[in-house]
């Protein structure tokens, strides 16, 4: 009765604690909630299943002593308790092994040898095992399916036609999620930004993507100092943008239309944009005509 | 009649065994030395005779042809004359056998380094090394067939059409596969190129692996395990089955290395299904063998010889499924190229071939020098520690080479690649390949306890160089009673089985070889695609020598990942000029199919003297010496020339003007790199090599 009340206590606690709960909503997240409430399922089950065990083991005793109050002696309870099982003829492991391989006993192997040594090697004469046919059977045919698949039906797709398949997909989920998503930005639409958290993700992306050419600090180093007054492809916002998206291939400026996203490319254009007239250490002399109107534009927004 | 007394030569069997312990440790180091610079460039000690694209192909071809050819020489030459009741043929012939196979490997592990290769993959050694090879293979093959015509026993073993199918398919397929041009006394150039060239070889490489590392062991297997077990073989039927169905299907399934690349899709689809069809033929070897141990099951948990056989059969049972598996395209798509690939081939050879070779080596060694192996508890640690490498190597390889895919072909939801650089998946996977160096290292720890092993007991006994047997002589043929069975009576004439073995394995030949190399719509061509400069053919070949396409292909695949990230797919008439083809089978690093013009030559001048400074964390090594090294001028008349003949359409006597061209266009990069502060000289290897790269794929504007 003991675990009754242990198991209506855990009942009536949970309740207790539900609308508790409920009313905490705000406080705990969701994925949390999910968490909690797996766990009381979990541990709920342990508990059930404690409580069947003990109360087979209670029921057992509860049997014995009955027994025994019927007279009967401990030797004839047991033998009450524990009926002899009719034993089962167990098959030997090996020949159920050796059927599904339709292999023959071992102990018929004498009919089976051929009567011809190699150097003291014998060959049995066993067929061939019929799963083993099967299986040569069953790729045949998959070879022939396959063929007739791709080239007499024509049901299946060549990598051509499976890539054409594969873009057009791509195309739709693309424009889906686009359509919905408010990072649709390119060179024309472009703004100039001052939050710190456009610069601070544009920084991140220049340190990985660009600093290789331009340097650390945009000082130049295959690639142009990014710092400075003078701009070999103009040095608007919109002008930036254009650049790191398609790239000045004849100057070794690489096309990164491909690799950063829209928001990306104007994130890190932003950032170079937020670095002009930082005069970093070691500066490449300057390249391109100098365009006095963006600085200008700058300083006035600072 | 009187029985004959002869005697087997031992010598040449010991000589054999020595030289695949000797250079198995040796290959395996250098594989050892190839995996540890995948983690970390610096292990080539920062020079070009040990980078990881000239010792790669030294390692492969170390294990393949050094290790596994002197294994099977080795099993080939005992089981040959106990099988046949008769002394090798003659005793002249095996040591020009033994000592010319010797010398082959000994100029591969110069000219390797060197830089001397052909490039094509198992197949890399230049062409006086191939007419070395062919000579060397006549001489076994005449002396094996020597040895049949005086043979004592009238019908030809199991493991013995094996070894005939051997020698004939690795002659056919050798001799087409090096079917090259010379250009100077170590260079040459395919005859055959692009599509063509690829599909060549890989229906070599492929068959390389079904006739050099498959169908001997299985040979090798049948006349051992039977000895070791000391036990019937489960069924001669199955054997006749799985040896003809083997031979016929292997030889078609070379194209599935090359799907999704622009071999003709009737030639990739044949070799997806002949792939799916060899699964039941090779596993009637795996099952003959295994089978052949029942009854013997409780010697396998004694004897330290019978676990190498059956953990080397597992693995051939599980890389011979796989290999299927792998041939499926949508697998392919995501394996290829990949590090699985090198998981599953390491399963077949570190597996099958190589622990099949060191029970072999562990039960013949004893016995021809009359005494018992000198540690049976080293021998059982060797086998531990030898299956634990397996482990450890494989399955981190599986893990990387997963991973890598997967990332490489994860799109974001604006539709832009997750990973769009490339090092950023394989920096993800450098603890992967750390583990796999750990895996190799085990392995060939447990080589070299066996090394030492087989050594004290060769010292502790005595070889018996002659080891006397006797057998009746052989019945002449006409007093033989008539055979019912076809195959016995064919098992009775080696060389109509030779004969047979050679069409069966020709079918899938000419069905596949034929129609690409012959009819010109398998190939369209493509107008804009011009021949390369004399420059651009010098780097060409100076990315050849680096062995740069060990890591880098030159193929994009028809996906959305590939042509995202790289540019327009391959087409077949972009490498009409491409002798020979360098599509490679294996992305350390990303393809190069269109790198030119993807970057400055800045940026591949800094990139090649240190890769780490325009990709912090890369592992491709420094080619520095590409800075120093003046570029070889005076072959570009030679190659020129070689690449008329072979229907490069260069105008006549072009090669008298090629350096004037070669010197303009080097001016013009040494200028273009002078803008960027770099100050190099124009005759300078560096210069020819980013010629070439400017070069790759620009020929097609196809993706803007």
């Amino acid at each position: 009765m003991k675990y009754h009340r242990i198991l209506l206590m855990t009942a009536l606690l949970l309740f207790a604690i539900r609308p508790a709960m409920a009313g905490d909503d705000s406080l705990i997240p969701g994925d949390v909630m999910n968490y909690i409430g797996f766990g009381a399922i979990v541990s709920m089950l342990l508990l059930f299943v404690i409580v069947m065990l003990v109360l087979l083991k209670t029921f057992k005793i509860l049997t014995r002593v009955v027994l025994k109050q019927q007279g009967l002696t401990a030797a004839e309870i047991d033998a009450e308790m524990n009926p002899v099982k009719p034993k089962k003829e167990k098959k030997p492991k090996a020949a159920v092994w050796e059927k599904l391989l339709s292999l023959k006993p071992l102990t018929e192997e004498q009919e089976l040898l051929i009567a011809h040594d190699y150097d003291g090697i014998q060959e049995l004469d066993n067929p061939i095992p019929a799963w083993f046919m099967y299986l040569f059977y069953c790729t045949i045919i998959f070879a022939v399916g396959y063929l007739l698949n791709y080239h007499v039906f024509k049901t299946g797709q060549l990598q051509y036609a499976e890539y054409r398949t594969e873009m057009a997909q791509a195309d739709i989920e693309k424009k889906a999620f686009l359509s919905k998503a408010a990072n649709r930005v390119d060179e024309n639409t472009v703004k100039l930004l001052h939050d710190p958290v456009v610069i601070a993700s544009g920084q991140a992306i220049f340190k990985s993507t660009c600093a290789p050419c331009h340097g650390d600090h945009a000082q130049g180093n295959v690639g142009p100092n990014l710092t400075d007054d003078y701009w070999l492809h103009g040095g608007k916002i919109n002008d930036l943008f254009k650049t790191i998206k398609y790239g000045v291939l004849s100057k070794g400026m690489p096309t990164w239309e491909k690799q950063l996203s829209p928001k990306q490319i104007s994130d890190v254009a932003n950032y170079i944009e937020s670095l002009h007239g930082s005069n970093p250490a070691g500066a490449k002399a300057p390249q391109g005509t100098k365009e006095a109107d963006t600085d200008q534009k700058l300083v006035a927004n600072k | 009649m009187q029985p004959e007394k002869f005697y087997y030569d031992n010598k040449i069997v010991r000589n054999f065994g020595i030289a695949t312990v000797v250079w198995g440790i040796i290959g395996m180091t250098v594989g050892l030395i190839a995996a540890i610079q995948l983690f970390q460039p610096g292990a080539n000690m920062h020079n070009q005779y040990t980078t990881f694209g000239r010792i790669r192909p030294l390692h492969t071809n170390a294990v393949i042809f050094a290790f596994v050819g002197n294994a099977i020489f080795m099993g080939v030459y005992y089981s040959l004359q106990r099988l046949l009741k008769a002394r090798m043929f003659s005793d002249m012939l095996s040591q020009i056998h033994f000592w010319g196979w010797q010398l082959i490997i000994v100029s591969a592990v110069i000219t390797l380094p060197l830089g001397f290769t052909t490039s094509h993959e198992y197949a890399e050694l230049e062409w006086p090394i191939d007419i070395a090879i062919t000579i060397i293979w006549v001489v076994f093959g005449w002396n094996m067939f020597g040895t049949i015509f005086k043979r004592r026993e009238r019908h030809l073993y199991v493991a013995i059409w094996f070894y005939i199918a051997t020698f004939v398919t690795i002659a056919v397929l050798h001799i087409v596969n090096s079917f090259e041009l010379p250009v100077s006394p170590l260079k040459s150039y395919m005859v055959y190129a692009g599509v063509q060239d690829a599909l060549v070889q890989w229906w070599y490489g492929h068959n390389a692996v079904a006739f050099f590392l498959t169908t001997p062991y299985l040979g090798m297997m049948y006349y051992f395990l039977p000895k070791m077990a000391n036990r019937p073989i489960y069924s001669y039927k199955l054997s006749i089955l799985h040896f003809w169905a083997l031979i016929f299907i292997y030889i078609w399934a070379g194209p599935h290395h090359l799907l999704y690349t622009t071999l003709p899709g009737w030639a990739q689809s044949l070799g997806v299904a002949f792939s799916i069809m060899l699964i039941a033929p090779s596993w009637g070897g795996m099952i003959n063998g295994l089978l052949t141990l029942r009854g013997a099951w409780d010697k396998v948990r004694d004897d330290v010889i019978l676990k190498f056989m059956v953990v080397g059969l597992t693995a051939y049972g599980m890389a011979t499924f796989e290999g299927p598996m792998l041939s499926l395209k949508q697998v392919n798509g995501i394996a290829h190229f990949s590090d699985w690939i090198i998981a599953h081939v390491h399963v077949g050879a570190l597996g099958w071939n190589g622990f099949l070779t060191f029970a072999i080596l562990y039960w013949l060694i004893p016995r021809i020098y009359k005494t018992e192996l000198f540690s049976k508890k080293m021998a059982s640690f060797h086998f531990w520690i030898g299956t634990l490498g397996i482990l450890f190597y494989a399955i981190p390889m599986y893990w990387a080479g997963f991973t890598q895919s997967l990332m490489l072909k994860e799109f974001t939801p604006e539709g832009m690649l997750k990973y769009p650089n490339f090092l950023e998946t394989t920096l993800q996977i450098l603890p992967m390949h750390m583990m796999r160096a750990a895996g190799g290292a085990m392995y060939l720890l447990g080589v070299i306890v066996m090394g030492y092993n087989l050594t004290r007991t060769a010292l502790q006994g005595k070889l018996v160089a002659n080891e006397a047997a006797q057998a009746m002589p052989l019945v002449p043929a006409q007093e033989v009673a008539r055979e019912s069975s076809w195959h016995r009576r064919l098992e009775r004439r080696p060389i109509q089985m030779l004969i047979a073995a050679l069409l069966v394995i020709l079918v899938g030949t000419f069905v596949e070889l034929m129609p690409t190399l012959t009819i010109s719509s398998n190939i369209p061509t493509i107008a804009a695609v011009k021949p390369y400069t004399p420059l651009e053919l010098q780097g060409r070949d100076l990315y050849i020598r680096e062995g740069c396409s060990n890591c880098h292909s030159q193929t994009v695949r028809p996906f959305r990942s590939e042509t995202e990230r790289y540019g327009e797919y391959s087409k077949a008439g972009e490498f009409v000029y491409d002798h020979p083809f360098l599509w490679g089978s294996k992305r350390t690093g990303p393809d190069l199919a269109r790198e030119g013009q993807k970057y400055g030559n800045a940026w591949h001048y800094n990139h090649l003297m240190d890769p780490r400074l325009m990709s912090p964390g890369s592992i491709m090594p420094e080619y520095d010496w590409l800075i120093s090294q003046k570029l070889d001028t005076t072959t570009t008349r030679a190659k020129i020339h070689a690449m008329r003949i072979l229907g490069v359409p260069y105008p006549l006597g072009y090669e008298n003007i090629a350096n004037r061209d070669l010197d303009k266009q080097a001016k013009q990069i040494s200028d273009n790199l002078y803008l960027d502060k770099i100050r190099v000289k124009n005759n300078r290897e560096i210069i020819a090599l980013i010629a070439y790269l400017q070069r790759l794929g620009t020929d097609i504007k196809a993706n803007k």
